[in-house]
């Protein structure tokens, strides 16, 4: 058909494992951040109702598409487009590279720590296996940890590049803040790598396969820090210092306005899914129902393939719990002081972490030697 | 495997370039943020080089504690330093550094010819690829058995190290009282 451009086209479409690994990580990849797109508004949104509702008042609820208001659903579509075409002003003294490239640095490792999540059971699809995470690693943990760190130079970076006070003092707070609970972070989900003995989530998501065989009943005292430092991680009340309206304007986004201020926002609320996800992943079972397991559910839907989105809702489900005490907290705790926050990392949270993990293995090492 | 072979030898020289690239520009740039910066993407492009040689455990530590923790705090003593923004332009460029620079590549084309004489086969898979590490059990626990077993003493020693750097550095950061009340 005159498209003979020198290359056997059917021969580069030979399916074998390599090429569907290709295919399948485009595909899942695209999906994936094209769900991840449509988080922010949804989310400002319940943001918005949630508090209308614990105040007895009632927050957006007026534009919708022509007499149906849909309970103002679409006031997250007005806000974006305005967010968009607003005119973008770069303040006189930034560095214009750093300033523009801010944003980039906060939403790049909240889209990648996301392709670590294992969203489902595996796929089979003409005998090829399929993971239902865009990457799948032995080494899923570490990576979730290492790419999520990166996320301090978006940060710091958007402070230093404004050229502004309070942005920079924003900037070295929210780093601070970021590094110091990092690390408890970190020791509250090693008693769970020990507990399970791998560091692939899908693994550990395989092995809790009974209700009573969750993360949080084999490590109770590993949520409660990990989820105290979940909230100090993607800087959220009531450890929202870096944006203390109050002492500093807005922090390290002051100086931001239209798509990019909304690229930080889209980083945010990435990331806080993300930690939710890894949150109901560990300590929730994941994408495992409660009290059906995994060879019964393939019994009762006939086929491993119909178990997979059952069980994408499932941790979806799990995941927006975490979401709604994400929201739930921000408007019913008050901020901490900067000294409080800094002393609870480091003087209570981390100690209570090492405790943990050392308990964790002295118990283990006594199971194991009995 | 035959259709798409060009994809991790072109991901291989795409990691390479960048890295030289940015590796160039952490000595060239003026503005030292900026060279922090490209440190930054250097690590992660080496982390992204040890993924591709199925070294997953090593790519994610380095990712972690270079990229994500040492030159954070880099980026924060430079931040605090209050530079002036005129000198901070632009790349920085001499006759005598390209002169070192010239004698550098001179010596690298030397190392490297010699050493290809001499290297061993690289084709053939050896006690380290990625199949030989996949039987023995998996990255985590090649490198935490060798690491807890054959050199648990250089590991122990070198962390006791590490500790006394802290107590030391906290040690002299840490605020004479009685200086500063008089």
């Amino acid at each position: 058909m005159g498209m003979n451009l020198g290359i056997d086209f059917s021969s580069l479409l030979q399916w074998n494992d390599f090429t569907v690994d290709l295919v399948a990580f485009a595909v899942k990849f695209a999906i994936l951040v094209g769900g991840l797109l449509q988080l922010p508004p949804l989310l400002v949104w319940i943001e918005r109702r949630v508090p209308a509702l614990m105040q007895r008042r009632r927050g957006p609820n007026r534009v919708g598409i022509f007499k149906w208001r849909l309970y103002g659903l679409l006031q997250s579509l007005a806000d974006t487009v305005k967010l968009i075409f607003k005119e973008e002003v770069v303040p006189d003294g930034a560095h214009k590279v750093f300033y523009h490239l801010a944003p980039v640095f906060c939403v790049f490792p909240a889209f990648l720590v996301a392709c670590a999540i294992p969203y489902g059971p595996d796929l089979t699809i003409y005998g090829y296996k399929i993971p239902l995470s865009v990457v799948r690693m032995d080494v899923g943990f570490l990576f979730i940890f290492a790419i999520s760190s990166l996320a301090v130079y978006g940060v710091s970076l958007a402070g230093w590049a404004s050229n502004n006070k309070y942005s920079l003092m924003g900037s070295l707070r929210a780093s601070a803040q970021m590094i110091s609970y990092e690390i408890p972070l970190g020791m509250s989900l090693i008693p769970i790598v020990l507990i399970y003995g791998t560091l692939d989530l899908g693994k550990i998501v395989e092995a809790q396969t009974s209700f009573f065989q969750w993360g949080v009943f084999a490590a109770p005292l590993s949520l409660l820090i990990f989820v105290i430092c979940m909230f100090a991680e993607t800087n959220r009340a009531p450890f929202d210092l870096a944006e203390a309206e109050g002492e500093l304007v807005a922090g390290f986004h002051t100086e931001y306005n239209s798509a990019k201020f909304a690229a930080f926002f889209l980083g945010e609320y990435v990331s806080m899914f993300v930690l939710s996800c890894l949150a109901s992943t560990v300590f929730f079972g994941g994408w495992q129902v409660p009290f059906v397991s995994y060879d019964a559910l393939v019994a009762m839907l006939g086929s491993p393939n119909f178990v997979a989105p059952v069980g994408i809702l499932m941790l979806l489900l799990k995941a927006s719990f975490f979401m709604w005490v994400y929201i739930w907290v921000r408007w019913t705790l008050p901020r901490f002081r900067y000294d409080q926050l800094m002393s609870l990392g480091w003087k209570f949270m981390l100690p209570i972490g090492l405790a943990n993990v050392v308990g964790t293995a002295i118990v283990l090492a006594v199971l194991r030697f009995k | 495997m035959e259709a798409f072979y060009f994809v991790p030898e072109m991901l291989f020289y795409a990691i390479s370039g960048l890295i030289l690239l940015s590796s160039i520009m952490v000595v060239a740039a003026r503005n030292p943020v900026t060279s922090a910066i490209f440190l930054v993407v250097d690590l992660f492009f080496v982390a992204a080089l040890y993924a591709q040689l199925d070294a997953h455990f090593t790519a994610a530590i380095q990712v972690l504690v270079y990229a994500g923790a040492i030159v954070v705090l880099f980026v924060f003593v430079i931040m605090i330093l209050n530079l002036k923004p005129d000198a901070l332009r632009g790349i920085r460029f001499s006759l005598g550094e390209a002169l070192v620079l010239l004698i550098t590549l001179a010596g690298f084309v030397i190392v490297g010819s010699e050493l290809a004489h001499t290297a061993p086969d690289l084709t053939m898979p050896g006690n380290l690829g990625s199949a030989a590490i996949e039987m023995a059990g998996g990255n985590t626990y090649v490198v935490a058995m060798r690491m807890f077993t054959a050199f648990l003493w250089p590991f122990e020693i070198a962390s006791v190290l590490i500790l006394l750097a802290i107590v030391a550095c906290v040690m002299i950061a840490k605020k004479d009282k009685r200086v500063t009340k008089s």
